[in-house]
């Protein structure tokens, strides 16, 4: 017996002994990683674009398809921007432009009727011209019922929109006046409809791509680029569209869209040259790529048009009474959500993020951490607050308050901050987890989840498509409230009403800040913060900026090749390097 | 005899079937529990009317009775239905991914086997020698250390720092799938190889002692003859066992490999369809996976009474 513990003990000595010394070599012996960046440029310059070369990127998720009509999500959308084209679209000012239309349509003075008139001679990638009826025809395609768009909701001031959701033939409310001119008519003046029309759910699209056995597979647009192979799981591969309608665009031959690679695998590929472009972090690679200065004029660290707070149930106690909803809002310790996200967050007390017309980043009345605020208005609430032992208690308070947050790490730590902040004003938090479908599922349920980890990503911007959404009481549903918070105000309500038929832009704006201002006097969410999204590209990239409201925008790319590898330190093993059986990229 | 070994066979695949028709039951009832199907796919802006489309075009809204009875209708006639995020045939989809876990498995087992059985045997023969110990200490090591950390640490060492495979990924050539699957297989086979080398190593010690093994030295055999033929023969029976019952692992850590590696087989697949709330993908990533585990354990069960006569009886034979 003796001698078999014995032996046990030599074998696990040895283990140590062995995964000690493997450690040392691997610190010792192996290649540092490159703190800059690894290949470089030929050195074009910038005003004449080059063409040629491939473009490769990636995401961590597959794509389930390419059809504007019903492929809504960050995935899809990075390459229904290369495959297709709108009437209009945002340039890089966050400005509507005229893309397949001539120009911005004319709007009549009751602001009900837009007129499109279309380009001549832009082409589908099937070569057939895009014409009037194409458009009608499409719009008719994405609001019918059988479509399942998640964007129908973008289009219903459109006249007719009910009918035609109830059996009629056409959508009465788009006309096609001849072969290039294409007149929509709304049921009431909407001041964001051109917002809509600049989505890619308004992107006309040839009927035929819908003949086709599986239209989301088999795409036809009118872009930049065309689809060349779809590996289902591993890669999409995109070729130029010679006939786009743009002469000598794009300037890039070959797009490679690579699917479900993991980030850290993502970061790997990036650093040694195989990926252009990375948009997906682990915390590690990114703090380091932010701390490499070799890499400080090809990456970008931007806020995003999204918020986050702790949503409230306004129709659920303890949260129909609005001091606590205000103590809950005061007692967030942003600056300590920062340190947890390792300054990764835009601290953001409002429902606007930075990015958005209609924000005021002096506001007084922004929510913010003060800790004797939210004891007051507890005791106003009448909660008074008080300590026994390490623990605060607030009388009165039935606890705890159940709160739900998405899957993943970063929507337990949200909940454990919440958890931590609310304690320090006697309100108990139980964090439920789920998975995202369920959480959307159950929050959007009345009178069914107290506290949620609530977000916000824009559609386009506009303040109408944050406080519309998520502050209105039209959008409160008994099952599929996209105003979780169950939060109803006539005075906001007004205010928004006014404020989406309003042309006169600072006379609009105007109004949404009033209706700000109400909305964080009600507090229905404890504002917190805005997302911040870091990119980074390869030095031989060209053209690629940040687009302001698309996620990842690669059409307008151009590649100054041949590249060149930048001189690297060598250390001992990185000789076993050259031993590499693949090649890697030319 | 014949008629017997077809009875056997029956039974078995009776068995085989139950236990499949049992994991599918399971996850069809689990997944009708925790969520709404048209919510997840159609996303917060649905429509109501769009929801409810979506429902009756899916059988949705039909009474949960009807809706098992009609899945499993379909799949006796071949039809597993289509996914409910990108309306393809489940068949086509999971086709398209099981091949590629397959060929990481298989050169996961392959890996398994060779090392296992090689430092197994090496650590017998040099029984409580610095070699014995090494050997052990590196199972050891591949025992206690979690797959995806292996992964991690394997990609970063030789894929990123030292270039001599490619980082994650599956390649455009079916010499590049191969030369891609290495890695995520190395990472798959350690854990079951130093399982293997530990247990082969303690059954060769015993069967080194055997009278019948003494009595083949003493008959003036070879001693790769006596250790091969001989000793590995009857130690390697729990190893097969081992290999048949491990099938489940091996598709179970693809999961996780496979995440790590950015490998597309129907690991990734299975985590995409739980997030997005994918019934119909799921039910069909199960059904392979459920009926890959049950080939894998009758065809070591069969390789079992290959090489020991003895295990003549079925019910000698490891339950499923």
């Amino acid at each position: 017996m003796r001698s078999t513990r014995r032996t046990e003990a030599r074998i696990g000595l040895v283990a140590l002994i062995a995964l000690a010394a493997g450690a040392l070599a691997l610190f010792f012996f192996l290649p540092p990683v490159p703190t800059s960046p690894t290949w470089l440029g030929a050195g074009a310059d910038d005003a004449a674009p080059h063409h040629g070369g491939t473009f490769v990127f990636f995401h961590e998720s597959d794509v389930h398809g390419f059809d504007p009509h019903t492929s809504y999500d960050e995935i899809s959308g990075m390459g229904e921007k290369l495959l297709f084209e709108g009437l209009i679209d945002y340039d890089y000012d966050v400005q509507l432009v005229p893309r397949l239309a001539r120009e911005l349509p004319t709007v009549s003075e009751d602001g009900l009727v837009y007129t499109f008139r279309l380009r001549e001679g832009a082409r589908f990638h099937n070569g057939r011209e895009i014409v009037a009826e194409d458009v009608r025809w499409s719009m008719e395609h994405l609001l019918a019922p059988a479509t399942h768009s998640p964007g129908l909701a973008f289009y219903s001031l459109i006249d007719g929109f009910e009918e035609y959701q109830n059996g009629a033939a056409h959508l009465r409310g788009v006309e096609v006046l001849d072969r290039y001119t294409v007149r929509f008519r709304l049921s009431a003046p909407d001041q964001t409809f051109l917002n809509a029309m600049a989505m890619i759910f308004a992107y006309p699209v040839p009927h035929e791509m819908y003949d086709q056995e599986d239209p989301a597979r088999h795409p036809i647009g009118s872009g930049a680029f065309v689809l060349e192979s779809w590996e289902p799981g591993l890669r999409v591969t995109f070729r130029r569209n010679p006939d786009f309608f743009r002469p000598g665009e794009p300037y890039v031959d070959r797009m490679v869209y690579e699917l479900n690679l993991q980030r850290g695998a993502a970061y790997m590929r990036f650093v040694r040259g195989d990926i252009d472009h990375i948009h997906r972090f682990t915390p590690s690679d990114r703090y380091q790529l932010t701390h490499q200065a070799g890499w400080a004029d090809y990456r970008v660290d931007r806020p995003l048009m999204t918020i986050w707070g702790v949503g409230m149930n306004c129709e659920m106690e303890p949260f129909t009474d609005v001091h606590v909803r205000r103590a809950v809002a005061a007692s967030i310790d942003r600056d300590r959500w920062q340190r947890a996200r390792a300054g990764r967050l835009l601290l953001n007390g409002q429902p606007l993020p930075p990015s958005m017309p209609g924000y005021d980043a002096t506001r007084p009345d922004q929510h913010h951490f003060d800790l004797d605020l939210a004891r007051r208005e507890m005791a106003l609430a009448g909660h008074p607050v008080h300590q026994e032992g390490e623990h605060w208690v607030a009388d009165g308070m039935e606890t705890p308050v159940e709160m739900w947050v998405g899957e993943g790490e970063t929507g337990q730590m949200f909940g454990e901050l919440t958890q931590q902040d609310l304690a320090n004003i006697g309100i108990e938090v139980r964090i439920r987890q789920v998975a995202f479908p369920i959480y959307l599922q159950e929050t959007g349920h009345r009178r069914t989840v107290q506290l949620m980890l609530a977000g916000w990503s824009a559609d386009y911007p506009d303040p109408s498509n944050f406080l519309d959404v998520l502050f209105s009481s039209s959008s409160i549903h008994e099952t599929t409230s996209e105003n979780r918070a169950f939060y109803h105000s006539d005075r906001v309500d007004q205010i928004l009403a006014r404020a989406r038929i309003e042309r006169d832009r600072d006379v609009r704006m105007g109004l949404y800040h009033d209706a700000v201002g109400m909305i964080l006097e009600d507090a229905p969410w404890g504002f917190v913060f805005t997302d911040t999204k870091l990119e980074a590209w390869q030095p031989y990239v060209r053209g690629y900026r940040p687009h302001p409201v698309w996620d990842q925008m690669y059409r307008d790319v151009w590649l100054d090749l041949p590249r060149r590898r930048a001189d690297l330190d060598l250390r001992p093993l990185s000789a076993f390097a050259a031993m590499s059986p693949f090649g890697g990229r030319p | 005899m014949r008629a017997l070994l077809t009875h056997r066979f029956t039974r078995r695949l009776a068995r085989s079937v139950f236990v499949v028709w049992l994991a599918m039951s399971l996850v069809f009832v689990l997944t009708n529990l925790i969520g709404d199907p048209a919510i997840a796919t159609l996303g917060p802006r649905a429509h109501a009317s769009q929801i409810a489309e979506f429902r009756a075009a899916h059988g949705l809204d039909r009474p949960f009775h009807e809706q098992y009875l009609s899945y499993f209708g379909g799949m006796l006639r071949g039809d597993l239905g289509r996914s409910f995020r990108d309306d393809q045939p489940v068949m086509q989809v999971v086709l398209v991914r099981l091949p590629r876990t397959i060929l990481l498995g298989a050169l996961a087992m392959t890996f398994e086997l060779i090392l296992g059985l090689g430092i197994g045997i090496v650590a017998a023969l040099r029984r409580n020698t610095l070699i014995d110990t090494l050997a052990m200490s590196l199972s050891f090591l591949g025992v206690s250390t979690p797959s995806f950390l292996i992964g991690l640490v394997l990609m970063q060492v030789f894929a990123f720092r030292l270039g001599w495979f490619p980082v994650g990924g599956y390649g455009v050539t079916p010499a590049e799938h191969v030369q891609h699957a290495l890695l995520p297989a190395i990472t798959l086979a350690l854990v079951g190889a130093a399982t293997y080398a530990r247990i082969l190593r303690g059954e060769m010690i015993d069967t080194l002692r055997a009278d019948y093994v003494r009595t083949a030295r003493s008959k003036g055999l070879s001693r790769s003859r006596v250790v091969l033929a001989h000793a590995l023969r009857n130690a390697v029976l729990p190893i097969v066992t081992l290999v048949g019952l491990s099938m489940p692992l091996l598709v179970g850590g693809a999961i996780v490999t496979e995440t790590v590696f950015g490998w597309p087989g129907i690991g990734r697949l299975a985590i995409e369809a739980i997030y997005s709330l994918d019934v119909p993908i799921l039910l069909g990533v199960v059904l392979m996976s459920a009926i890959t585990v049950q080939l894998g354990n009758l065809l070591a069960d069969v390789v079992v009474s290959r090489i020991d006569r003895r295990v003549k009886n079925e019910d000698d034979l490891p339950s499923l």
